[in-house]
């Protein structure tokens, strides 16, 4: 039963070092791998839109900070091209 | 950002185009990136706290790039990311009827303008502009 533990162990331990190793090497570094999981993966969803669903409608600011406008407003007559981004 | 420009400027004539500007992915007082610091690129921000702090970046961005696109800002209670999970960036076509007919992956890494000129180009045929 000891045994078994310690063989355990050591595999659990193992995976979670080649795991965050795969992780820092893929983010660029041990410390780009830590924020990565505290602040990236949160906010990373995969969604539940599907195509064939209805667009959600959402309420926008425009540039000048005051005129707000609704989604659909803008799905009329052609396709739209949503782009969601950041600066950073 | 580049390819979304030449898709748009090759169908904006065909197509409605809209950016939305959402949470920041690489703050300062986050994961900042070694690509945004000042001697590099110098994209330096902290994560808006207020949707004036919002506007204010988005705003920088488009005057920094003279970003031709139609332009929306996400409310602070981040009302549009949710609805699209769409942090940190992310492509959607909205067909004529309101329904999703394209969905991208999540970028950076599935973020591929490639399929949207696909989509646009399988309904109006290939279109690049010279010059664009």
């Amino acid at each position: 039963m000891k045994r078994w533990l310690i063989w355990t162990s050591i595999s659990v331990g193992s995976l979670l070092i080649i795991g965050f190793v795969g992780l820092s090497f893929m983010a660029g570094s041990p410390k780009d791998a830590l924020a990565m999981v505290r602040f990236a993966l949160p906010h990373m969803h995969v969604g539940n839109l599907k195509p064939g669903d209805s667009a959600p409608d959402v309420r926008l600011v425009a540039l000048d900070g005051k005129t707000r406008f609704r989604l659909h407003e803008r799905t009329q007559q052609r396709p739209l091209v949503l782009i969601f981004g950041s600066f950073t | 950002m580049g390819d979304v420009i030449q898709i748009y400027n090759d169908y904006k004539d065909r197509a409605d185009f809209l950016t939305i500007y959402i949470r920041e992915a690489h703050p300062l007082d986050e994961w900042q990136m070694k690509s945004n610091e000042k001697d590099k690129d110098n994209v330096c921000y902290v994560q808006p706290k207020t949707l004036e702090q919002r506007i204010n970046i988005a705003n920088d961005f488009t005057q920094r790039f003279k970003f031709p696109l139609p332009f929306g800002v996400d409310e602070m209670n981040d009302a549009a990311n949710n609805a699209y999970a769409a942090w940190p960036e992310r492509l959607y076509i909205i067909d004529e009827t309101g329904r999703i007919s394209y969905k991208g992956g999540n970028g950076p890494f599935k973020y591929d303008p490639k399929e949207v000129r696909a989509w646009l180009a399988q309904r109006y045929g290939d279109v690049t502009h010279a010059g664009s």
